[in-house]
């Protein structure tokens, strides 16, 4: 095991990890990162700022990337384009990433299990979505319902997340079952295999 | 979990936790800090990163920072070790109950995350991206493994 290493001095530590990240990184990677977690839609400007380039640069890499279906580029209201991560390029990434530790059968015991959870908190609290549950939350304190609190809100988040959580599951499954069928007929010995 | 961990439920962080952030944290926290082994609690359906530590602070021989991160940017980095010292960076609204605290960002401070809303302080870390956020995290807490000391955590600079 190394040791820690020992951090340099520094005056303030947003500016001391900007500084860091903008030596280790290129335009390009920072750009990708700050859209990677941005859902809703913001400029190339705004990008630019939170990468440490110019929003030229910001740009050329966000339409690249829009290219290339990682982003979502859409036209905002004064004309301008605003950017998002591209939901379909979230959903492919984090099925990869399941795919590359579970196997289908075990895939297939945790998106039951998932499921289940999910039914769970629809018999508890008799609605059929997360959302559905703050609304019945807001009607129930209006009316002040005395069991109002009885719902958790803790639930409601947990319950979106494996929601979320399960889409993905089940992405990453499909994807699995389709691979058994795309370029199969060729065999071991097929294309893939005898090319070159 | 250690003392202390939650106050009321108006302090919930905003949104459900968002797998993909917490997967990018840990493949930083495991790239950046050789003493960290970070895990999801739930490959799958994680709500939290565990980050095990194998050295604590002033010497504690375990810890262990719990990391959430919400897909509306709501954040909770929790410190807990085995000498049951507790702190925390966290980002959420707190509907002024934090008279000290001018942003969502704000710090519990050690020994003991206390839920008394007049010793909550504002966060040093401004920071918004999760990564920046997190490698601000692993700063602080490298720099006051090395000075022994737990005020470097929220001071923001080396030396406090």
């Amino acid at each position: 095991m190394t040791d820690s290493p020992v951090p340099g001095e520094f005056d303030d530590v947003d500016e001391a990890v900007g500084r860091e990240w903008e030596a280790e990184t290129t335009p390009y990677e920072r750009v990708r990162e700050v859209i990677s977690y941005t859902y809703t839609p913001v400029s190339a400007p705004t990008v630019a700022e939170k990468a440490r380039t110019s929003p030229k640069t910001a740009r050329k890499h966000l339409d690249a990337l829009a290219d290339e279906g990682f982003v979502t580029a859409e036209s905002g209201e004064n004309g301008g384009t605003r950017y998002r991560r591209s939901r379909e390029s979230i959903v492919v990434e984090q099925a990869a990433d399941i795919l590359a530790r579970l196997s289908t059968e075990e895939l297939v015991d945790r998106i039951e299990e998932l499921r289940e959870r999910i039914a769970g908190y629809r018999d508890e609290y008799g609605v059929d979505s997360p959302e559905e549950l703050a609304v019945e939350r807001t009607n129930r304190a209006l009316a002040e319902t005395p069991d109002a609190d009885t719902i958790d809100p803790e639930d409601r988040r947990e319950w979106q997340r494996t929601r979320r959580n399960l889409a993905f599951a089940n992405a990453a499954l499909s994807i699995a079952n389709a691979e058994r069928f795309v370029g199969g007929e060729s065999g071991p010995t097929g294309e893939r295999a005898t090319s070159r | 979990m250690g003392p202390g961990h939650e106050q009321g439920e108006s302090h919930s962080l905003r949104g459900p936790v968002d797998r993909p952030v917490l997967i990018a944290i840990r493949d930083l926290v495991d790239d950046e800090e050789p003493l960290a082994r970070p895990e999801l609690d739930d490959f799958l359906d994680p709500q939290t990163l565990e980050v095990q530590l194998d050295d604590g602070l002033c010497g504690t021989e375990r810890a262990r920072i719990d990391a959430q991160w919400t897909t509306h940017n709501d954040y909770k980095f929790h410190y807990t070790d085995s000498k049951g010292v507790d702190l925390r960076w966290g980002k959420h609204p707190h509907y002024g109950d934090y008279g000290n605290v001018t942003g969502f960002e704000h710090y519990h401070p050690p020994p003991d995350t206390t839920s008394d809303p007049s010793t909550v302080e504002d966060s040093c870390i401004t920071q918004s991206a999760p990564l920046l956020v997190t490698r601000a995290v692993l700063k602080l807490w490298r720099t006051a493994y090395h000075a022994e000391s737990l005020t470097p955590l929220n001071a923001g600079s080396d030396p406090p």
